[in-house]
C-alpha cells in the first residue's frame, strides 16, 4: 500500500514538473523583452550590504554591478566586464567622456605620411599599480600575449587584426613575435598596420589593447585577475563574488587622481532602485516598471532622474539569402507597414527611441533627417504588389530569443500590422541564446531581432562589420556592390569629412533598401542621489568614475 | 548491514557515470556553445573555431569526455565559460550553502506542518469534511511553483509592502534589544521563497500520512489498545502516529529531489544567488562544465540521501532487514 502511495507521490512530482516546464516559458516572457539579447537578468533581490549610512566615507560612490565574465582585458568581449576593465586598466589611448581619442600611457602618437606607422611615445610617470614603469616592452608584451594563440581570445582579430603579423600569429602560422610592433627604444613603440585606417586608434580604446604586467600574468597565470595590477585610475581592492567589487583610487594615475577615494558596487543584483530608494544605492537604472515615476517631476524620484543616450541599436533582420527576402519589394513593404514611434510609445513608454536610420545620435556621421520608412500603409500595399512574391508569399519566421509561449510585445504588435495591412502571416520562433547565436552565425535564420552596441565610436563598427558584403559578421547576406564600394573607400579615405560622407551615403543605401529595420535606440534611464557630483552615463562605456565626486 | 551500505556506495560510481555521460553528451549535441555566448557581438567563425580548438571542443565527444573524468577524478571540474578565473568549486559552493540552507529549512517545515495535517485529516475522515480536505490536498499540490510565486510577491511584496520582492539575506536576522540581548528572527527574505518550495511538499506528506494513519487505525493492535481502554489521544500518539511515520522515511529522499527542482524556479525567479539559479544560468548558456558539475553533484546528493532514508527504515522497522534476504 504504502509502496503505491510513493508512487503515486514520484508521479505527482513528475506530473509538476511536466506543468512547471510549461509554465516557464510564460513567466519568463515577462522579463523578456531585453532586445540585446543579454541573457536573464536577476529578478529581483535585495540585501543591505553596506546599508548603514554611518559608514559611508566622504567620497565613496556606491553602485550596483554584477560580477564581469572576466578582468582580463584581453580575453573581455561584453560591456559588462568593459565597465570594470576600463576603470583598473588602461591603454595607450583612451576615449574621453565626449568619445574624443586622447593620450593614456602614451604622451603622444605620430602617424607616418602613408598612415601606416604610428609612433607612440609613452610617458614618464606611466606606471602599474605596483609602481614600477611602464615600458614599451610592457605594450609589445601585452598586445603578443592578447593576440596570441595560447589565449585564443575571442577579440583580438577583430581589435588588433590590423596589426601587421597579428593574424599569423594568432592563427599560429608563424613563429616568433608580432613584426607589426616593434620597441624603438625604451619609452617608444612601433605599430604598423597593413592598409591606412583611420578607424584602427580608436580600436586601441578597447581593452584588448591594455596593458597588463607580464610579472604577474607569468607568476599566476590563471588566478591573476583576482587581484589585478593595472594601470587605470582605480585599482581592484576586493571581489567577493556575487557580494561585492570595491575599487580604490590609483593617487597616481597618469591622467590625473580620481575625485572619489573608493567605489563600492553591489553584485546581489535584485531590486536596486528599492535600495536607491532606501539610500544604500547612490545610482540605480530605471525599468519600464518605474518609469512613468521617474518621470513625474514631483514624485519622490523626480528630481533624481536622469535620461541619456546609448550607441545600442535594435533592428529586424531580413536574411536576403532566403525567400522571400531576397526581394527588395518584401523588405522595404514590411518595413513601411509598422508604425514603430506609435509601438515605442505604448509598449516602451518611449523608454526606448524609435531609430532614425543605423547610426546613432552623437555618433560621427550621424544624420539629423530620418532615413528609416515612413509607416504609411498604401506605400507599403503599393510596394508589396511590385514584388515578385505579391502573389505567392512564402512562410516567414522570425526568430527571437525567447522562451516560447509568446512573442515580445512589440513583435506582436508588427505582426499584427503586417497581416492586416499586407496580409502576410507571420510566425515568431523564440529561442534560447545559445541557440539563438549558433543559427543566428550560421545564416539559419530567415529573420530575426536583434541588436547591436558599439564597440568604438567609429561609424566602420557597425556599416563595414555588418553590411560589407565580405565580412563574416554579415549575417544577412546583404550584397550591394555599390555599398562595399562606398565602404571600402571608406575604410582608407584620409579626410575624416569625406570619409564620414561615404558613411553616410553607404548608411542611406542599406537603410532604404531595407536589409535591417531599425527599430529604436536605447536611452539610459537612472536616478542619481543629489549628494553626487558629475554623474553621467556615457552612450558607450569609457573611463568615466575618475570625473565623478561624492558631497559626503 | 554494513556489507550492503558498501555494495550500495559501490553503485555510486556507476550511477554517476551514467548521469556524467548522459549529461555531457546531451550538453554538446545540444545547439549553440558557450564559446558564442562568451564572445560578444563579434563573432567571426574563424576566430571562434581557433577558440574551440584552444579549449578542446573540437574533439570528438567521447574524448572530451575522457578527458572530463580524468581531470573530475583529481578534483579539477573545470572552468566556467561566462564567469573565468574562479574555478568550478569556487563558484558552487558558496551557492550551494545558501540552496541547501533554504532547502534544509524548507525540509524541516514540509514535515513539521506536513505531519500534525496529515493526522488531522485521518482524525477526520469518513466524516462530511473529508472530501473537501482532499479536494483541498489535491489542488494545493497540483500548483506548479511557478504559479505560486508571482501571486505571492505581488500581494505581500508590491501591493502590501510586507516583504522584499526577492534576494538573500541569511537565514536568520538579529534583532538587538539594547545593543545587549540578540533575538535571531527568520529573516524577510525567507517567506516567499519557503511558502514556494514547501507548498507541494507538505501537502504531499500530509496525503501520505492521512492514508498511512488511516490503515493503521484498522490494524489489530490499535483495536487492541482501544479494547484495553486506552484514551483516544493515548491511541493516536502512542500507537498510530509512530507506526504511520515510517513510509515518510522513504519520502524523504523524494522530498529533497522536489526541493533540489523547486530551487531551480524559486531562485532564478525571486533572484536568490543559489545553486538553482546558478544551474538554470549555466543551462541556458551552455557554461558545460557547470551544467555537469552540479548534476553530479545532484545526483550524488539524492543517491546519498536515498541510501540513509533505506538504512534508517531498517532502524526503526525491525521487519525490514536491509541485505538479509539480497543477493
Amino acid at each position: 500500500m504504502s509502496q503505491n502511495r510513493i508512487l503515486a507521490m514520484m508521479l505527482s512530482v513528475l506530473a509538476g514538473l511536466v506543468l512547471v516546464v510549461g509554465g516557464l516559458s510564460a513567466v519568463l516572457l515577462l522579463s523578456g523583452g531585453d532586445d540585446t539579447a543579454g541573457g536573464g537578468d536577476g529578478t529581483g533581490t535585495s540585501t543591505s550590504i553596506g546599508g548603514n549610512p554611518a559608514e559611508a566615507a566622504s567620497g565613496r560612490l556606491r553602485l550596483g554591478g554584477s560580477d564581469p565574465v572576466t578582468l582580463d582585458p584581453h580575453v573581455a568581449g561584453d560591456a559588462g566586464s568593459a565597465e570594470y576593465i576600463v576603470e583598473i586598466f588602461s591603454g595607450l589611448v583612451t576615449l574621453t567622456p565626449d568619445l574624443e581619442i586622447v593620450p593614456d600611457l602614451a604622451e603622444s602618437f605620430d602617424v607616418s605620411p602613408d598612415g601606416l606607422t604610428y609612433t607612440f611615445t609613452l610617458r614618464e610617470n606611466a606606471k602599474f599599480h605596483t609602481g614600477r614603469q611602464v615600458k614599451a616592452e610592457d605594450v609589445k608584451w601585452s598586445i603578443e600575449r592578447a593576440a596570441s594563440r595560447q589565449l585564443s581570445s575571442p577579440t583580438a582579430i577583430a581589435y588588433l587584426g590590423d596589426i601587421v603579423g597579428v593574424r599569423e600569429h594568432f592563427f599560429g602560422l608563424a613563429e616568433g613575435g608580432i613584426p607589426g610592433v616593434e620597441v624603438v627604444d625604451e619609452r617608444t613603440v612601433r605599430i604598423t598596420i597593413d592598409a591606412p585606417k583611420p578607424y584602427f586608434l580608436a580600436k586601441l580604446t578597447y581593452p584588448t589593447a591594455f596593458v597588463v604586467d607580464r610579472q604577474q600574468v607569468e607568476s599566476n597565470p590563471r588566478n591573476w585577475t583576482r587581484r589585478p595590477n593595472g594601470t587605470g585610475p582605480f585599482t581592484l581592492a576586493e571581489w567577493r563574488l556575487g557580494e561585492r567589487i570595491v575599487l580604490q583610487a590609483n593617487r597616481d594615475y597618469v591622467l590625473g587622481a580620481p575625485k572619489l577615494s573608493e567605489v563600492v558596487y553591489l553584485l546581489s543584483g535584485g531590486s536596486l532602485l528599492t535600495r536607491f530608494e532606501n539610500g544604500e544605492l547612490d545610482v540605480a537604472p530605471v525599468s519600464i516598471a518605474d518609469i512613468e515615476r521617474a518621470r513625474d517631476p514631483n514624485s519622490n524620484l523626480g528630481p533624481f532622474y536622469q535620461t541619456s543616450q546609448e550607441f545600442s541599436i535594435s533592428y529586424i533582420a531580413f536574411n536576403t539569402n532566403v525567400p522571400p527576402f531576397d526581394d527588395v519589394h518584401v523588405r522595404r513593404a514590411m518595413g513601411l507597414a509598422i508604425d514603430r514611434k506609435r509601438i515605442a510609445e505604448v509598449t516602451f513608454s518611449n523608454m526606448l527611441a524609435p531609430a532614425t536610420g543605423i547610426l546613432m545620435p552623437g555618433m560621427p556621421g550621424y544624420l539629423d533627417d530620418d532615413l528609416t520608412l515612413p509607416f504609411d500603409p498604401e506605400a507599403a500595399k503599393a510596394e508589396l504588389a511590385l514584388s515578385k512574391y505579391a502573389d505567392a508569399m512564402p512562410p516567414i519566421v522570425i526568430t527571437e530569443v525567447g522562451a516560447g509561449a509568446e512573442a515580445r510585445t512589440d513583435t506582436q504588435a508588427f505582426l499584427e500590422q503586417w497581416r492586416t495591412i499586407l496580409g502576410i502571416n507571420v510566425e515568431v520562433r523564440q529561442t534560447d541564446f545559445a541557440t539563438f547565436l549558433a543559427d543566428q552565425d550560421a545564416g539559419r535564420l530567415q529573420a530575426f531581432n536583434a541588436g547591436w552596441i558599439m564597440d568604438y565610436p567609429d561609424p566602420e563598427d557597425i556599416l563595414d562589420l555588418k553590411f560589407h558584403s565580405g565580412s563574416s559578421l554579415n549575417d544577412v547576406a546583404y550584397a550591394n556592390p555599390e555599398v562595399d564600394n562606398l565602404l571600402d573607400r571608406a575604410r582608407v579615405e584620409g579626410d575624416p569629412a569625406a570619409r564620414l560622407g561615404l558613411y553616410q551615403q553607404a548608411e542611406r543605401l542599406i537603410v532604404s533598401e531595407a536589409a535591417w529595420l531599425p527599430l529604436y535606440f536605447s536611452l539610459g534611464h537612472t536616478v542619481v542621489q543629489k549628494e553626487v557630483i558629475g554623474w553621467f552615463d556615457p552612450p558607450m562605456v569609457v573611463p568615466r568614475l575618475r570625473f565623478i565626486e561624492v558631497s559626503r | 548491514m554494513g556489507a550492503y551500505i558498501v555494495r550500495r556506495l559501490a553503485w555510486l560510481p556507476l550511477i554517476l557515470f551514467v548521469v556524467s555521460f548522459a549529461t555531457f553528451t546531451l550538453a554538446r549535441y545540444g545547439p549553440g556553445d558557450p564559446i558564442s555566448v562568451a564572445a560578444g557581438q563579434i563573432r567571426d567563425p574563424e576566430v571562434l573555431e581557433r577558440v574551440r580548438a584552444e579549449r578542446g571542443l573540437d574533439r570528438p565527444i567521447p574524448q572530451q569526455y575522457v578527458t572530463w573524468v580524468t581531470k573530475a577524478i583529481q578534483g579539477d571540474f573545470g572552468e566556467s565559460y561566462l564567469q573565468q578565473g574562479f574555478s568550478v568549486s569556487e563558484l558552487i559552493f558558496p551557492r550551494m550553502w545558501i540552496s541547501a540552507q533554504l532547502g534544509f529549512v524548507a525540509l524541516i517545515i514540509v514535515f513539521a506542518v506536513g505531519i500534525p495535517l496529515g493526522l488531522l485529516a485521518a482524525r477526520l475522515a469518513g466524516t462530511w469534511m473529508d472530501p473537501m480536505i482532499i479536494g483541498t490536498l489535491l489542488f494545493l499540490q497540483a500548483i506548479p511553483v511557478l504559479v505560486v510565486i508571482p501571486p505571492l510577491t505581488w500581494l505581500f511584496a508590491v501591493e502590501l509592502g510586507w516583504l522584499p520582492v526577492g534576494g538573500w539575506d541569511g537565514i536568520f536576522h538579529v534583532w538587538w534589544i539594547g545593543g545587549v540581548i540578540a533575538i535571531p528572527v527568520p529573516d524577510p527574505h525567507l517567506y516567499i521563497p519557503l511558502v514556494a518550495f514547501t507548498l507541494p511538499g507538505f501537502v504531499g506528506v500530509a496525503r501520505l500520512v492521512r492514508v498511512s494513519a488511516l490503515e493503521v487505525n484498522l490494524s489489530d493492535y490499535v483495536r487492541t489498545a482501544r479494547a484495553k481502554g486506552l484514551s483516544e489521544t493515548a491511541v493516536q500518539f502512542r500507537h498510530v502516529l509512530p507506526n504511520s511515520l515510517l513510509p515518510l522515511i522513504t519520502v524523504v529522499g523524494f522530498a529533497l529531489a522536489g526541493i533540489i527542482e523547486g530551487a531551480l524556479f524559486v531562485e532564478t525567479l525571486l533572484g536568490i544567488n543559489g545553486i538553482g539559479r546558478f544551474t538554470f544560468e549555466a543551462v541556458t548558456s551552455r557554461d558545460y562544465d557547470i551544467i555537469l558539475a552540479t548534476t553530479v553533484i545532484f545526483a550524488t546528493v539524492f543517491v546519498l540521501t536515498n541510501l540513509l532514508a533505506e538504512i534508517c527504515y531498517g532502524f526503526v522497522d525491525p521487519r525490514v532487514r536491509i541485505g538479509a534476504s539480497r543477493g
